[in-house]
């Protein structure tokens, strides 16, 4: 198995054990033990499965199973997301291994990135989403749990299937989704008429600095997108379910913590989202200096919307305050020092 | 002749699967996907594949039997939007599968892209959780044939998969929303 992918298993499964340890969510702890444990089971299973198609299946059933479980949502809107990306992904396949023209490489390449954002909800195929499912049940599973595995497996199976010319036109596309995200999410964080919104359009602009990151086909491009999936699992995705308890307080408030909460979110200095921008921002002007250019304005969006989500966790307390020093702590450290997780990932 | 006729049989199943609304003709469109299916993964990978793939269509189809809006209510009022896709998915799958692709195989890439396209066609256009579950079998199949397309001989587990999927999705019985 690829480090890369593993170590991104163990970012999911942190995630898992947080939101176990060191939060109070309302679900029961044995049913989100159950829900939780079976996806990561799933995402396990992606990333052990020798070949692409077996993934797809695996895929398939993740998304049956959680359009299962229940929600706010009808079965029908939790099961399309899912059937389009991986119908998508495999017809991609199929023509991509197919004799014809180089036409049916690039429409490949085109199938491959919008099945990937499919798969996890991004723009344009965002999910449905009701701010008060649970978790486990919500498009947020995709985005901030199964996605980031996922998202690994699939761009590195994508290069095993695509030439160069289709290969590069997939980088490409990835880092048009991955603007298109930035910009969306990034305005509609700060402007959302309610927090749960915010919140989830948050994930979507980390998402896009994650894309433009595969979607840049270098080293830093690749280093970059690891450490965004490291803040997305273990630095929104934590703070969202702190988020949630703390929600029906309904009052933000301007505490230091709120501040700093906020420093983390947005990807300020010393936080691992700054290291993955900077990593970013090199790896663009490697390739194509004004991608650079578009991604630093990108960039200044998060700003706004992570002082209004900052605001929104209002003051943790008792085993929250512990989970948020920890998720903050955590992140500063691959902020300061982001060396050990990517020789670990043998980037 | 066997392959192109596999693919159109297939192809039909779907069709119905589309079409249908009521538990017997959801079951004959699994079915007969199913045994399409089954008769093109023999041709590509051997009779364990196609026994995996046909039985997969054959219990997702007796799942059906049992659950879902009673009778056939195969074409109701109001479904030539469907009927249209049906036909029009067939002609572009058939110019993509023999004319725009080359090489062996073409009966086995019309098939998998016309279910491919019907089956998601089929879970986004539906709220009942029977045709959603049936349409999502039939994708599962389709996957596991798609896996050999284009001459890669696909490993057997693509099969499998594909089979024990669809029969299980099959089984689940219908749930509704709660409220938020």
């Amino acid at each position: 198995m690829p480090p890369e992918e593993i170590e991104v298993l163990v970012f999911v499964a942190a995630a898992l054990i947080f939101a176990l340890v060191l939060t109070a969510p309302a679900t029961p702890p044995r049913a989100m033990l159950l829900r939780g444990g079976v996806g990561l089971a799933g995402a396990a299973a992606v990333v052990t499965v020798p070949t692409f198609e077996l993934a797809l299946f695996v895929v398939l059933a993740l998304g049956v199973l959680q359009a299962y479980i229940g929600g706010a949502r009808s079965f029908a809107l939790r099961l399309r997301p899912v059937a389009t990306a991986v119908a998508m992904i495999a017809i991609a396949l199929l023509l991509v291994r197919a004799q014809g023209p180089e036409v049916l490489d690039r429409l490949a390449a085109a199938g491959l990135a919008a099945g990937l954002a499919a798969a996890v909800g991004l723009l344009p195929f965002i999910h449905v989403f009701e701010a008060d499912e649970d978790v486990a049940s919500s498009p947020l599973a995709w985005l901030g749990y199964l996605g980031p595995v996922l998202a690994v497996v699939f761009v590195a199976r994508t290069q095993g299937v695509l030439d160069g010319a289709a290969w590069a036109a997939f980088g490409a596309i990835l880092i048009g989704l991955g603007v298109l995200n930035v910009a969306w999410g990034g305005v509609a964080a700060w402007l959302a008429t309610d927090d749960a919104a915010a919140w989830r359009y948050s994930f979507i602009a980390d998402w896009g600095l994650a894309l433009c990151g595969f979607g840049l086909t270098v080293a830093d491009g690749r280093r970059a997108t690891l450490v965004v999936l490291f803040g997305i699992a273990v630095c929104r995705l934590p703070l969202y379910l702190v988020w949630r308890q703390a929600k029906p307080q309904k009052s933000p408030t301007d505490r230091p913590v709120n501040l700093v909460v906020a420093a983390a979110l947005a990807g300020s200095a010393p936080f691992a989202g700054f290291a993955a921008r900077i990593l970013l921002l090199r790896g663009a002007t490697q390739l194509f200096w004004p991608i650079a250019l578009v991604l630093a304005l990108g960039m200044l969006l998060w700003l706004p919307g992570s002082l209004r989500l900052g605001r929104s966790v209002g003051v943790p307390r008792g085993r929250q305050a512990f989970g948020v020093a920890v998720v903050l702590v955590l992140n500063a450290v691959v902020g300061l020092y982001p060396l050990p997780l990517l020789a670990a990932a043998h980037l | 002749m066997i392959e192109i006729g596999a693919g159109i049989v297939a192809w039909a199943g779907a069709s119905l699967v589309v079409l249908g609304d009521g538990r017997r003709g959801l079951a004959l469109g699994v079915a007969i996907a199913g045994l399409g299916l089954g008769a093109l993964a023999w041709l590509d990978a051997g009779p364990a594949a196609a026994a995996a793939v046909a039985a997969g269509g054959m219990v997702a189809a007796a799942a059906r039997l049992l659950n879902g809006q009673p009778g056939w209510r195969v074409m109701p009022a109001g479904s030539t939007p469907r009927l249209v896709l049906c036909v029009t998915v067939a002609l572009v799958g058939l110019w993509i599968g023999f004319a725009v692709t080359t090489g062996p195989g073409g009966g086995t890439r019309f098939a998998a892209l016309t279910l491919l396209v019907l089956a998601p066609a089929r879970i986004l256009w539906s709220e009942d959780p029977a045709a959603l579950l049936t349409a999502t079998g039939v994708l599962a199949l389709a996957m596991g044939v798609a896996a050999a397309a284009g001459g890669v001989t696909a490993d057997i587990w693509a099969y499998v998969a594909a089979g024990l999927l669809a029969s299980a999705v099959a089984w689940l019985p219908p749930r509704t929303p709660r409220a938020a």
